[in-house]
Protein backbone atom coordinates (compact mmCIF):
# COMPACT_ATOMS: atom_id res chain seq x y z
CA UNK A 1 0.00 0.00 0.00
CA UNK A 2 1.30 3.44 -0.88
CA UNK A 3 1.84 5.73 2.07
CA UNK A 4 0.07 9.08 2.06
CA UNK A 5 2.39 11.90 1.01
CA UNK A 6 3.03 15.15 2.87
CA UNK A 7 4.39 18.06 0.82
CA UNK A 8 7.29 19.87 2.48
CA UNK A 9 8.98 23.00 1.14
CA UNK A 10 12.75 23.16 0.92
CA UNK A 11 14.35 26.56 0.32
CA UNK A 12 18.12 26.46 -0.33
CA UNK A 13 20.20 28.69 -2.59
CA UNK A 14 22.12 26.67 -5.17
CA UNK A 15 24.02 29.69 -6.53
CA UNK A 16 25.23 33.04 -5.19
CA UNK A 17 27.81 33.92 -2.51
CA UNK A 18 26.96 31.05 -0.13
CA UNK A 19 26.05 28.46 -2.77
CA UNK A 20 28.46 25.91 -1.28
CA UNK A 21 26.51 25.87 1.97
CA UNK A 22 23.15 25.96 0.18
CA UNK A 23 24.10 22.82 -1.72
CA UNK A 24 25.11 21.10 1.51
CA UNK A 25 21.72 21.97 2.99
CA UNK A 26 19.88 20.52 0.01
CA UNK A 27 21.98 17.35 -0.13
CA UNK A 28 21.34 16.72 3.56
CA UNK A 29 17.62 17.45 3.33
CA UNK A 30 17.18 15.06 0.40
CA UNK A 31 19.18 12.34 2.14
CA UNK A 32 16.91 12.60 5.19
CA UNK A 33 13.77 12.63 3.02
CA UNK A 34 14.87 9.46 1.16
CA UNK A 35 15.67 7.66 4.40
CA UNK A 36 12.38 8.65 6.00
CA UNK A 37 10.42 7.59 2.93
CA UNK A 38 12.02 4.14 3.14
CA UNK A 39 11.60 3.63 6.88
CA UNK A 40 8.69 1.60 8.19
CA UNK A 41 8.66 3.78 11.32
CA UNK A 42 6.86 6.49 9.37
CA UNK A 43 3.34 5.90 8.06
CA UNK A 44 3.65 8.71 5.53
CA UNK A 45 6.16 9.84 2.95
CA UNK A 46 7.54 13.33 2.40
CA UNK A 47 7.38 15.00 -1.01
CA UNK A 48 10.09 17.64 -1.19
CA UNK A 49 9.24 20.81 -3.09
CA UNK A 50 12.55 22.51 -3.74
CA UNK A 51 12.97 26.22 -4.39
CA UNK A 52 16.27 27.93 -5.25
CA UNK A 53 16.38 31.66 -4.37
CA UNK A 54 19.93 31.88 -5.85
CA UNK A 55 21.22 33.79 -2.85
CA UNK A 56 18.97 36.77 -3.68
CA UNK A 57 17.29 37.94 -0.49
CA UNK A 58 14.01 39.06 -2.08
CA UNK A 59 13.69 35.70 -3.87
CA UNK A 60 13.17 33.97 -0.50
CA UNK A 61 9.95 35.89 -0.05
CA UNK A 62 8.78 34.81 -3.51
CA UNK A 63 9.81 31.18 -2.97
CA UNK A 64 8.04 30.95 0.38
CA UNK A 65 4.91 32.61 -0.95
CA UNK A 66 4.85 30.22 -3.92
CA UNK A 67 5.28 27.14 -1.72
CA UNK A 68 2.42 28.15 0.55
CA UNK A 69 0.06 29.57 -2.06
CA UNK A 70 0.57 27.13 -4.93
CA UNK A 71 1.75 23.90 -3.28
CA UNK A 72 -0.05 24.34 0.02
CA UNK A 73 2.87 23.29 2.24
CA UNK A 74 2.52 23.72 5.99
CA UNK A 75 6.16 22.99 6.77
CA UNK A 76 9.24 24.49 5.16
CA UNK A 77 12.86 23.49 5.80
CA UNK A 78 15.62 25.89 4.84
CA UNK A 79 17.09 29.40 4.80
CA UNK A 80 20.76 29.78 5.62
CA UNK A 81 21.38 33.46 6.34
CA UNK A 82 19.44 35.55 8.83
CA UNK A 83 18.54 38.01 6.07
CA UNK A 84 16.77 35.20 4.21
CA UNK A 85 15.02 33.96 7.36
CA UNK A 86 13.74 37.48 8.06
CA UNK A 87 12.19 37.50 4.57
CA UNK A 88 10.33 34.28 5.22
CA UNK A 89 9.35 35.02 8.84
CA UNK A 90 6.45 37.44 8.21
CA UNK A 91 4.89 35.08 5.67
CA UNK A 92 4.99 32.00 7.90
CA UNK A 93 3.63 34.05 10.79
CA UNK A 94 0.83 35.56 8.72
CA UNK A 95 -0.19 32.22 7.19
CA UNK A 96 0.58 30.21 10.35
CA UNK A 97 3.11 27.85 8.78
CA UNK A 98 6.24 26.40 10.36
CA UNK A 99 9.79 27.09 9.15
CA UNK A 100 12.42 24.56 10.28
CA UNK A 101 15.59 26.65 10.22
CA UNK A 102 18.78 24.55 10.27
CA UNK A 103 21.61 27.09 10.41
CA UNK A 104 23.20 28.45 13.56
CA UNK A 105 22.49 32.13 13.94
CA UNK A 106 23.14 35.13 16.16
CA UNK A 107 20.02 34.80 18.34
CA UNK A 108 17.63 37.53 19.56
CA UNK A 109 14.64 36.09 17.76
CA UNK A 110 11.94 33.71 18.89
CA UNK A 111 8.99 33.21 16.58
CA UNK A 112 6.27 30.65 17.28
CA UNK A 113 6.38 29.86 13.57
CA UNK A 114 10.05 28.93 13.44
CA UNK A 115 11.85 25.92 14.89
CA UNK A 116 15.49 26.92 15.34
CA UNK A 117 17.44 23.68 14.90
CA UNK A 118 20.92 25.23 14.66
CA UNK A 119 23.05 26.50 17.51
CA UNK A 120 22.06 29.59 19.51
CA UNK A 121 24.79 32.11 20.46
CA UNK A 122 25.32 30.50 23.87
CA UNK A 123 26.16 27.25 22.04
CA UNK A 124 28.83 28.54 19.68
CA UNK A 125 30.07 32.09 20.35
CA UNK A 126 30.30 31.87 24.14
CA UNK A 127 32.41 28.68 24.43
CA UNK A 128 34.77 29.93 21.73
CA UNK A 129 35.35 33.39 23.21
CA UNK A 130 35.69 31.93 26.72
CA UNK A 131 38.30 29.55 25.37
CA UNK A 132 40.22 32.37 23.67
CA UNK A 133 40.16 34.50 26.82
CA UNK A 134 41.24 31.64 29.06
CA UNK A 135 43.87 30.10 26.81
CA UNK A 136 45.05 32.44 24.05
CA UNK A 137 44.71 36.15 24.68
CA UNK A 138 42.57 38.96 25.98
CA UNK A 139 43.32 40.97 22.86
CA UNK A 140 41.42 39.94 19.74
CA UNK A 141 41.51 41.15 16.13
CA UNK A 142 38.05 40.67 14.56
CA UNK A 143 37.40 40.33 10.84
CA UNK A 144 33.92 39.60 9.53
CA UNK A 145 31.29 40.16 6.87
CA UNK A 146 29.27 43.36 6.99
CA UNK A 147 26.26 41.44 8.11
CA UNK A 148 24.12 40.82 11.21
CA UNK A 149 25.92 37.57 12.09
CA UNK A 150 29.30 39.29 12.36
CA UNK A 151 27.93 42.43 14.01
CA UNK A 152 26.22 40.51 16.80
CA UNK A 153 29.02 37.97 17.24
CA UNK A 154 31.46 40.87 17.55
CA UNK A 155 29.20 42.64 20.06
CA UNK A 156 29.04 39.59 22.32
CA UNK A 157 32.80 39.14 21.93
CA UNK A 158 33.37 42.78 22.84
CA UNK A 159 31.27 42.45 26.02
CA UNK A 160 33.10 39.32 27.16
CA UNK A 161 36.51 40.78 26.31
CA UNK A 162 35.73 44.05 28.12
CA UNK A 163 34.58 42.15 31.23
CA UNK A 164 37.92 40.29 31.19
CA UNK A 165 39.79 43.65 30.98
CA UNK A 166 40.88 42.79 27.46
CA UNK A 167 40.38 44.73 24.27
CA UNK A 168 39.25 44.37 20.68
CA UNK A 169 42.26 45.42 18.62
CA UNK A 170 40.24 45.96 15.45
CA UNK A 171 36.90 45.16 13.91
CA UNK A 172 37.27 44.96 10.14
CA UNK A 173 34.23 44.23 7.97
CA UNK A 174 33.93 43.24 4.31
CA UNK A 175 30.81 43.25 2.14
CA UNK A 176 29.32 39.78 1.52
CA UNK A 177 31.12 38.17 -1.40
CA UNK A 178 34.00 40.70 -1.30
CA UNK A 179 37.27 39.04 -2.31
CA UNK A 180 39.73 41.93 -1.80
CA UNK A 181 41.16 40.97 1.57
CA UNK A 182 44.78 42.09 1.11
CA UNK A 183 44.53 45.30 3.14
CA UNK A 184 43.25 43.44 6.19
CA UNK A 185 45.89 40.72 5.93
CA UNK A 186 48.57 43.44 5.57
CA UNK A 187 47.29 45.13 8.72
CA UNK A 188 47.37 41.82 10.62
CA UNK A 189 50.96 41.14 9.56
CA UNK A 190 51.93 44.69 10.54
CA UNK A 191 50.17 44.69 13.92
CA UNK A 192 50.75 41.03 14.85
CA UNK A 193 47.64 40.50 17.01
CA UNK A 194 47.75 37.51 19.39
CA UNK A 195 44.58 36.02 17.83
CA UNK A 196 42.28 36.63 14.87
CA UNK A 197 38.53 35.95 15.12
CA UNK A 198 37.14 35.24 11.63
CA UNK A 199 33.38 35.72 11.21
CA UNK A 200 33.53 36.14 7.44
CA UNK A 201 30.92 34.22 5.45
CA UNK A 202 31.36 32.21 2.24
CA UNK A 203 33.85 33.16 -0.47
CA UNK A 204 35.25 36.16 1.46
CA UNK A 205 36.23 33.78 4.25
CA UNK A 206 37.96 31.35 1.87
CA UNK A 207 39.97 34.17 0.24
CA UNK A 208 40.87 35.59 3.62
CA UNK A 209 42.04 32.27 5.10
CA UNK A 210 44.30 31.60 2.09
CA UNK A 211 45.78 35.11 2.10
CA UNK A 212 46.17 35.11 5.89
CA UNK A 213 47.97 31.78 5.81
CA UNK A 214 50.30 32.83 3.00
CA UNK A 215 51.16 36.21 4.53
CA UNK A 216 51.68 35.00 8.10
CA UNK A 217 53.74 32.03 6.91
CA UNK A 218 56.05 34.20 4.80
CA UNK A 219 56.39 36.67 7.68
CA UNK A 220 57.26 33.83 10.05
CA UNK A 221 54.24 34.56 12.24
CA UNK A 222 52.13 32.04 14.11
CA UNK A 223 48.84 33.81 14.79
CA UNK A 224 45.94 31.53 15.78
CA UNK A 225 42.67 31.99 13.91
CA UNK A 226 39.34 31.13 15.51
CA UNK A 227 35.90 30.71 13.93
CA UNK A 228 32.41 29.66 14.86
CA UNK A 229 31.25 28.82 11.36
CA UNK A 230 33.98 26.92 9.53
CA UNK A 231 33.03 23.37 8.44
CA UNK A 232 34.57 20.38 6.62
CA UNK A 233 33.37 21.16 3.06
CA UNK A 234 34.85 24.65 3.49
CA UNK A 235 38.19 23.20 4.62
CA UNK A 236 38.25 21.33 1.30
CA UNK A 237 37.39 24.48 -0.68
CA UNK A 238 40.09 26.51 1.07
CA UNK A 239 42.74 23.78 0.82
CA UNK A 240 45.84 23.27 3.01
CA UNK A 241 45.72 26.88 4.30
CA UNK A 242 42.66 25.97 6.37
CA UNK A 243 44.58 23.81 8.84
CA UNK A 244 44.96 25.01 12.43
CA UNK A 245 41.74 27.00 12.79
CA UNK A 246 40.11 26.65 16.22
CA UNK A 247 36.40 26.22 15.57
CA UNK A 248 33.27 26.11 17.69
CA UNK A 249 30.41 23.96 16.45
CA UNK A 250 27.75 21.48 17.53
CA UNK A 251 28.76 19.09 14.77
CA UNK A 252 32.00 17.77 13.33
CA UNK A 253 32.36 14.80 11.02
CA UNK A 254 34.86 13.37 13.50
CA UNK A 255 32.34 12.94 16.35
CA UNK A 256 32.82 9.40 17.65
CA UNK A 257 29.21 8.44 18.21
CA UNK A 258 27.74 5.32 16.56
CA UNK A 259 24.91 7.46 15.15
CA UNK A 260 27.46 9.72 13.51
CA UNK A 261 29.64 6.89 12.21
CA UNK A 262 26.57 5.40 10.52
CA UNK A 263 25.47 8.80 9.22
CA UNK A 264 28.90 9.55 7.72
CA UNK A 265 29.00 6.09 6.11
CA UNK A 266 25.56 6.64 4.53
CA UNK A 267 26.65 10.14 3.44
CA UNK A 268 29.81 8.87 1.74
CA UNK A 269 27.93 6.00 0.09
CA UNK A 270 25.53 8.57 -1.36
CA UNK A 271 27.79 11.50 -2.19
CA UNK A 272 31.25 9.93 -2.56
CA UNK A 273 34.16 9.01 -0.32
CA UNK A 274 35.83 12.39 -0.63
CA UNK A 275 32.62 14.21 0.36
CA UNK A 276 31.99 15.41 3.93
CA UNK A 277 28.84 16.43 5.73
CA UNK A 278 28.85 19.92 7.25
CA UNK A 279 27.43 21.31 10.48
CA UNK A 280 24.58 23.14 8.76
CA UNK A 281 24.00 20.18 6.42
CA UNK A 282 23.83 17.77 9.32
CA UNK A 283 21.52 20.23 11.06
CA UNK A 284 19.24 20.22 8.00
CA UNK A 285 19.19 16.41 8.18
CA UNK A 286 18.29 16.70 11.88
CA UNK A 287 15.60 19.29 11.07
CA UNK A 288 13.91 16.97 8.56
CA UNK A 289 14.03 14.10 11.06
CA UNK A 290 12.68 16.25 13.90
CA UNK A 291 9.86 17.33 11.57
CA UNK A 292 9.10 13.76 10.45
CA UNK A 293 9.10 12.41 14.00
CA UNK A 294 6.85 15.25 15.16
CA UNK A 295 4.49 14.63 12.22
CA UNK A 296 4.39 10.93 13.16
CA UNK A 297 3.73 11.64 16.84
CA UNK A 298 1.14 14.34 16.13
CA UNK A 299 -0.68 12.28 13.50
CA UNK A 300 -1.47 15.52 11.68
CA UNK A 301 0.32 18.30 9.80
CA UNK A 302 -1.36 20.99 11.93
CA UNK A 303 1.48 23.20 13.01
CA UNK A 304 0.30 23.69 16.59
CA UNK A 305 0.08 19.93 17.13
CA UNK A 306 3.39 19.30 15.35
CA UNK A 307 5.14 21.98 17.42
CA UNK A 308 3.83 20.45 20.64
CA UNK A 309 4.85 16.97 19.48
CA UNK A 310 8.36 18.20 18.68
CA UNK A 311 8.93 19.90 22.05
CA UNK A 312 11.04 17.84 24.43
CA UNK A 313 11.16 14.82 22.12
CA UNK A 314 14.70 13.47 22.24
CA UNK A 315 16.33 12.34 19.01
CA UNK A 316 19.70 10.58 18.99
CA UNK A 317 21.03 12.42 15.97
CA UNK A 318 24.52 12.22 14.38
CA UNK A 319 25.62 15.14 16.61
CA UNK A 320 24.28 13.38 19.69
CA UNK A 321 20.99 13.75 21.56
CA UNK A 322 18.99 16.83 20.57
CA UNK A 323 15.52 18.06 21.38
CA UNK A 324 13.45 21.21 20.98
CA UNK A 325 13.04 23.41 24.04
CA UNK A 326 9.30 24.13 24.02
CA UNK A 327 9.85 27.42 25.87
CA UNK A 328 11.67 29.05 22.96
CA UNK A 329 11.52 26.67 19.94
CA UNK A 330 15.31 26.41 19.86
CA UNK A 331 17.33 23.20 19.98
CA UNK A 332 19.04 21.73 23.04
CA UNK A 333 22.42 20.50 21.79
CA UNK A 334 26.05 19.86 22.68
CA UNK A 335 28.69 22.59 22.03
CA UNK A 336 32.14 21.47 20.92
CA UNK A 337 35.52 23.01 20.12
CA UNK A 338 37.96 21.55 17.62
CA UNK A 339 40.98 22.45 15.55
CA UNK A 340 41.13 21.87 11.81
CA UNK A 341 43.87 19.53 10.58
CA UNK A 342 45.78 19.03 7.32
CA UNK A 343 43.40 16.24 6.23
CA UNK A 344 40.42 18.59 6.03
CA UNK A 345 38.93 17.30 9.27
CA UNK A 346 38.55 18.64 12.81
CA UNK A 347 40.24 17.25 15.92
CA UNK A 348 37.74 17.76 18.73
CA UNK A 349 39.42 18.80 21.98
CA UNK A 350 36.54 20.07 24.10
CA UNK A 351 32.84 19.34 24.48
CA UNK A 352 30.07 19.95 27.00
CA UNK A 353 29.37 16.84 29.04
CA UNK A 354 25.62 17.22 28.53
CA UNK A 355 23.38 18.92 25.98
CA UNK A 356 23.00 22.64 26.74
CA UNK A 357 19.72 24.56 26.84
CA UNK A 358 19.42 27.24 24.16
CA UNK A 359 19.57 30.84 25.39
CA UNK A 360 18.69 32.90 22.27
CA UNK A 361 18.53 36.21 24.16
CA UNK A 362 21.65 35.42 26.23
CA UNK A 363 19.46 35.97 29.27
CA UNK A 364 21.69 33.76 31.40
CA UNK A 365 24.90 35.36 30.22
CA UNK A 366 27.00 36.81 33.01
CA UNK A 367 29.96 38.41 31.28
CA UNK A 368 31.99 38.47 34.47
CA UNK A 369 31.76 34.71 34.94
CA UNK A 370 34.50 32.61 33.42
CA UNK A 371 34.63 30.21 31.74
CA UNK A 372 31.23 29.28 30.28
CA UNK A 373 29.52 28.84 33.61
CA UNK A 374 26.26 30.65 33.05
CA UNK A 375 23.57 28.99 35.09
CA UNK A 376 19.83 29.16 34.89
CA UNK A 377 18.03 30.77 37.80
CA UNK A 378 16.46 27.47 38.74
CA UNK A 379 19.86 25.80 38.72
CA UNK A 380 19.02 23.82 35.60
CA UNK A 381 22.08 22.48 33.80
CA UNK A 382 22.38 25.36 31.39
CA UNK A 383 26.09 25.66 32.02
CA UNK A 384 28.27 23.31 30.07
CA UNK A 385 30.77 21.50 32.24
CA UNK A 386 33.45 21.24 29.66
CA UNK A 387 35.69 18.26 29.37
CA UNK A 388 38.57 17.33 27.17
CA UNK A 389 37.81 14.92 24.34
CA UNK A 390 40.62 12.64 23.23
CA UNK B 1 27.74 49.12 41.49
CA UNK B 2 27.66 49.53 37.73
CA UNK B 3 24.30 50.27 36.15
CA UNK B 4 22.60 47.32 34.46
CA UNK B 5 22.98 47.11 30.70
CA UNK B 6 19.82 48.00 28.79
CA UNK B 7 20.40 44.81 26.77
CA UNK B 8 20.29 42.54 29.79
CA UNK B 9 16.75 42.29 31.10
CA UNK B 10 16.98 39.38 33.51
CA UNK B 11 15.48 40.09 36.93
CA UNK B 12 13.56 43.23 35.93
CA UNK B 13 9.97 43.57 37.06
CA UNK B 14 7.21 44.65 34.69
CA UNK B 15 3.67 45.79 35.41
CA UNK B 16 1.51 44.60 32.54
CA UNK B 17 -1.96 45.91 31.74
CA UNK B 18 -3.23 44.04 28.70
CA UNK B 19 -6.86 43.35 27.84
CA UNK B 20 -6.54 40.64 25.23
CA UNK B 21 -5.59 37.23 26.61
CA UNK B 22 -3.73 36.24 23.44
CA UNK B 23 -1.59 39.39 23.57
CA UNK B 24 -1.00 38.82 27.30
CA UNK B 25 0.11 35.22 26.72
CA UNK B 26 2.58 36.34 24.03
CA UNK B 27 4.08 38.91 26.41
CA UNK B 28 4.17 36.38 29.26
CA UNK B 29 6.02 33.82 27.11
CA UNK B 30 8.50 36.36 25.82
CA UNK B 31 9.12 37.65 29.37
CA UNK B 32 9.85 34.10 30.54
CA UNK B 33 12.44 33.79 27.77
CA UNK B 34 14.00 37.11 28.79
CA UNK B 35 13.91 36.45 32.55
CA UNK B 36 11.51 39.35 33.30
CA UNK B 37 8.94 39.12 36.12
CA UNK B 38 5.41 39.63 34.79
CA UNK B 39 2.91 41.25 37.16
CA UNK B 40 -0.59 41.63 35.73
CA UNK B 41 -2.41 44.87 36.54
CA UNK B 42 -6.14 45.34 36.77
CA UNK B 43 -7.61 48.83 36.61
CA UNK B 44 -8.15 50.11 40.13
CA UNK B 45 -6.04 47.41 41.76
CA UNK B 46 -3.35 48.55 44.19
CA UNK B 47 0.28 48.02 43.23
CA UNK B 48 2.69 47.52 46.11
CA UNK B 49 5.96 47.66 44.16
CA UNK B 50 7.72 50.03 41.83
CA UNK B 51 7.86 48.42 38.39
CA UNK B 52 10.98 48.77 36.24
CA UNK B 53 8.72 49.12 33.21
CA UNK B 54 4.98 49.29 32.54
CA UNK B 55 3.22 47.86 29.50
CA UNK B 56 -0.14 49.50 29.03
CA UNK B 57 -2.81 48.54 26.54
CA UNK B 58 -4.30 51.68 24.97
CA UNK B 59 -7.76 50.15 25.38
CA UNK B 60 -7.44 50.69 29.13
CA UNK B 61 -6.71 54.39 28.84
CA UNK B 62 -10.16 55.92 28.14
CA UNK B 63 -11.46 54.38 31.37
CA UNK B 64 -8.58 55.37 33.61
CA UNK B 65 -8.62 58.55 35.67
CA UNK B 66 -5.86 61.18 35.26
CA UNK B 67 -4.56 60.06 38.68
CA UNK B 68 -4.34 56.46 37.51
CA UNK B 69 -2.60 57.54 34.33
CA UNK B 70 -0.14 59.58 36.38
CA UNK B 71 0.48 56.51 38.54
CA UNK B 72 1.05 54.26 35.52
CA UNK B 73 3.36 56.80 33.95
CA UNK B 74 5.84 56.90 36.86
CA UNK B 75 8.38 54.55 35.30
CA UNK B 76 9.20 53.90 31.65
CA UNK B 77 6.04 53.07 29.74
CA UNK B 78 5.56 50.91 26.66
CA UNK B 79 2.26 51.71 25.00
CA UNK B 80 0.38 48.93 23.19
CA UNK B 81 -1.42 50.59 20.31
CA UNK B 82 -4.56 49.19 18.73
CA UNK B 83 -5.45 52.35 16.85
CA UNK B 84 -3.53 55.31 15.55
CA UNK B 85 -6.36 57.80 15.90
CA UNK B 86 -5.22 61.14 17.33
CA UNK B 87 -7.77 60.94 20.17
CA UNK B 88 -6.20 57.70 21.39
CA UNK B 89 -2.64 58.90 20.81
CA UNK B 90 -3.46 61.99 22.91
CA UNK B 91 -4.22 59.75 25.89
CA UNK B 92 -1.12 57.66 25.23
CA UNK B 93 1.03 60.81 25.15
CA UNK B 94 -0.11 61.70 28.67
CA UNK B 95 1.94 58.70 29.82
CA UNK B 96 5.00 60.01 27.94
CA UNK B 97 5.71 56.53 26.53
CA UNK B 98 9.33 55.52 26.12
CA UNK B 99 8.44 52.99 23.44
CA UNK B 100 5.45 51.30 21.81
CA UNK B 101 4.19 48.07 20.27
CA UNK B 102 1.40 47.61 17.73
CA UNK B 103 -1.38 45.12 18.47
CA UNK B 104 -1.94 42.28 17.75
CA UNK B 105 1.37 41.48 19.37
CA UNK B 106 4.04 39.10 18.07
CA UNK B 107 7.07 37.92 19.97
CA UNK B 108 9.22 39.94 17.54
CA UNK B 109 9.54 43.53 18.68
CA UNK B 110 9.00 43.04 22.40
CA UNK B 111 12.71 42.78 23.23
CA UNK B 112 13.51 45.87 21.13
CA UNK B 113 10.66 47.85 22.73
CA UNK B 114 11.97 46.95 26.21
CA UNK B 115 15.58 47.85 25.39
CA UNK B 116 14.49 51.17 23.86
CA UNK B 117 12.29 51.92 26.88
CA UNK B 118 15.05 51.24 29.42
CA UNK B 119 17.60 53.18 27.42
CA UNK B 120 15.20 56.08 26.88
CA UNK B 121 14.37 56.18 30.61
CA UNK B 122 18.07 56.11 31.47
CA UNK B 123 18.91 58.95 29.10
CA UNK B 124 15.88 61.00 30.12
CA UNK B 125 16.89 60.57 33.77
CA UNK B 126 20.39 61.82 32.99
CA UNK B 127 18.99 64.78 31.07
CA UNK B 128 16.65 65.69 33.94
CA UNK B 129 19.56 65.65 36.39
CA UNK B 130 21.54 67.85 34.06
CA UNK B 131 18.63 70.29 33.73
CA UNK B 132 18.35 70.57 37.54
CA UNK B 133 22.07 71.31 37.77
CA UNK B 134 21.92 73.90 35.00
CA UNK B 135 18.89 75.60 36.55
CA UNK B 136 20.71 75.80 39.85
CA UNK B 137 23.72 77.36 38.16
CA UNK B 138 21.52 79.76 36.24
CA UNK B 139 19.87 80.92 39.46
CA UNK B 140 23.24 81.57 41.09
CA UNK B 141 24.58 83.56 38.12
CA UNK B 142 23.16 86.70 39.74
CA UNK B 143 25.20 86.04 42.92
CA UNK B 144 28.37 85.40 40.87
CA UNK B 145 27.85 88.71 39.06
CA UNK B 146 27.41 90.54 42.37
CA UNK B 147 30.61 88.96 43.75
CA UNK B 148 32.60 89.85 40.60
CA UNK B 149 31.45 93.50 40.85
CA UNK B 150 32.37 93.55 44.54
CA UNK B 151 35.89 92.20 43.93
CA UNK B 152 36.38 94.55 40.94
CA UNK B 153 35.55 97.42 43.27
CA UNK B 154 37.54 96.26 46.33
CA UNK B 155 40.65 95.17 44.41
CA UNK B 156 40.47 97.77 41.65
CA UNK B 157 40.77 95.12 38.93
CA UNK B 158 38.92 94.34 35.74
CA UNK B 159 36.25 91.67 35.33
CA UNK B 160 38.56 88.85 34.10
CA UNK B 161 40.99 89.36 36.99
CA UNK B 162 38.14 89.57 39.53
CA UNK B 163 36.68 86.32 38.25
CA UNK B 164 40.12 84.67 38.37
CA UNK B 165 40.50 85.70 42.03
CA UNK B 166 37.11 84.25 42.87
CA UNK B 167 37.86 81.03 41.03
CA UNK B 168 41.18 80.66 42.84
CA UNK B 169 39.51 81.23 46.20
CA UNK B 170 36.86 78.62 45.30
CA UNK B 171 39.57 76.11 44.39
CA UNK B 172 41.55 76.79 47.58
CA UNK B 173 38.48 76.27 49.73
CA UNK B 174 37.19 73.35 47.65
CA UNK B 175 33.88 75.06 47.02
CA UNK B 176 31.96 75.86 43.89
CA UNK B 177 32.23 79.31 42.35
CA UNK B 178 28.57 79.82 43.18
CA UNK B 179 29.11 78.98 46.88
CA UNK B 180 32.15 81.24 47.26
CA UNK B 181 30.35 84.03 45.39
CA UNK B 182 27.46 83.83 47.87
CA UNK B 183 29.97 84.23 50.73
CA UNK B 184 31.66 87.18 49.04
CA UNK B 185 28.33 88.85 48.40
CA UNK B 186 27.28 88.49 52.03
CA UNK B 187 30.72 89.23 53.65
CA UNK B 188 31.63 92.05 51.32
CA UNK B 189 35.16 90.73 50.65
CA UNK B 190 37.21 87.83 49.31
CA UNK B 191 38.06 85.19 51.90
CA UNK B 192 41.60 85.39 53.19
CA UNK B 193 44.00 83.28 51.17
CA UNK B 194 44.98 80.07 52.96
CA UNK B 195 48.26 79.43 51.30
Amino acid sequence: MTKPSIPVGIICSQSGPYQAMGRELLKSALMAVDEINNEAEFDFSITPNIRDPRGIVSEYHTACDDLIRNIGVEHIVGCYTSASRKQVLPIVERTDRLLWHPARYEGFECSDNIIYVGAAPNHNVLPLVRYVLDNLSREIFCVGSNYVWSWETNRVTRELVAAAQGRILAERLLELGEGAVGHIVDEIVRRRPPVVFNTLVGSSSYEFIRAFHAATTSAGLNIPMVSCSLCEPELKIVGPASAGCITSSAYFESIRLPENRAFVARWKARYGDDSSPSVDGQSTYVAVYLLARALQRAGTTDIGDVRRAAAGHRYNSPQGPVWIDGANNHCVLTPRLAVSNAEGQFDIFWEADAPVKPDPYLTQLDVAVSPARETARDGAPNAPHLRVVK
Amino acid sequence: MSKPSSFSLRGRKALVAIKDERDASIVRRQFERLGIDFVAWEPGAAVDFRPDVTLIDDDFLPLTSPAQRAFLGQGPVIALLGTETPSRLKLVLELDPASFLVKPLRSAGIYAALVLAFERAERTGELKQQVVKLEERLRSRRVVLAAVLQVMHSHAVGEPAAFALIRRAAMEQRKTIEQISAEIASNGSLPRATG
